[in-house]
């Protein structure tokens, strides 16, 4: 199957980079039709999340270092890609945190949300997949 | 300056409201700045009965989330309790996968809040009382 991207970002790794990007890329699912006005807060979530893990935890904060990201379609289902330049993680070795721990929980959402989450250590990128305004609809989430 | 303030308080009664004004964000960009105003307060306010209330506030991450643990233990450990209340469906499901649901006291809204945190801190020093009392 090939991938038809229709969305790509790169950025320096600073929060304040964040919000125009993830403006942007929410914009282009809307206009794609992969999401739909009651699914708009998760898709903000997850973009979110990722973006903010790939500058905070993947790329340190260093804005000499760069996030990318990607969005294709894959035939029913769309494939949104996070590159970072860090040391990458296991979203299946993320456990649900307890309240003494502060960190954890955005790729607990995100799998939540999410039909499928991996990450390739190969391209330092998180994937995740989602199918037409079906977030939070199974898949991914696994506690 | 009063405008650029994501928390106001307000004292009703022994609780202290404090009323996100985030407008229609709560994110990792501004979530800095909540936590230091709500923070901030508690520390310059031991003892404080915190109510936050969410009522305009459209989303939240998971970097709230982080921000709210922490005003909440520094509540805790100054003798005082925080309690949620306004939060939308959507904002309340973030709190249920994260399973911080269980942890915060959430109210419906603000009546209600004010009601039951108000009905809890004078339960709570009617118990304490009935302790001391007990043990002379």
């Amino acid at each position: 199957m090939t991938t038809q991207a229709f969305f790509q970002r790169e950025f320096a790794s600073a929060l304040d980079e964040v919000g125009g990007t993830l403006q942007d890329a929410l914009a282009a699912l809307r206009e794609r039709d992969w999401i739909d006005a009651g699914q708009e807060f998760y898709a903000r979530l997850c973009l979110e999340e990722a973006l903010v893990n790939a500058v905070t935890h993947g790329n340190d904060s260093d804005p000499s270092r760069s996030v990318r990201i990607e969005m294709a379609e894959d035939g029913d289902v769309c494939v949104i890609r996070v590159f970072d330049e860090g040391e990458g993680f296991s979203p299946a070795d993320v456990r649900p945190p307890d309240t003494e721990q502060m960190d954890g929980r955005g790729i607990c959402l995100i799998r939540y949300c999410m039909e499928q989450v991996e990450y390739d250590a190969s391209e330092h990128c998180l994937i995740m997949k989602m199918r037409r305004n079906a977030l939070c609809q199974g898949g991914s989430r696994n506690g | 300056m009063d405008e650029e303030r994501l928390v106001k308080f307000k004292q009703v009664g022994a609780i202290t409201v404090g009323k996100v004004r985030a407008g229609s964000v709560l994110d990792a960009m501004n979530v800095t700045q909540f936590g230091e105003q709500a923070m901030g307060y508690v520390k310059r306010h031991p003892r404080t009965h915190l109510l936050l209330d969410f009522h305009r506030v459209d989303y939240l991450s998971s970097a709230v989330l982080t921000e709210l643990l922490k005003i909440d233990h520094a509540c805790t450990e100054a003798g005082g309790t925080l309690r949620l209340c306004s939060l939308n469906k959507d904002i309340r499901k973030v709190f249920e996968i994260t399973n911080l649901d269980k942890h915060f006291v959430i109210y419906k809204d603000l009546e209600e809040g004010v009601k039951r945190h108000q009905r809890s801190i004078d339960v709570q020093a009617q118990e304490q009382a009935w302790l001391k009392k007990k043990k002379v």
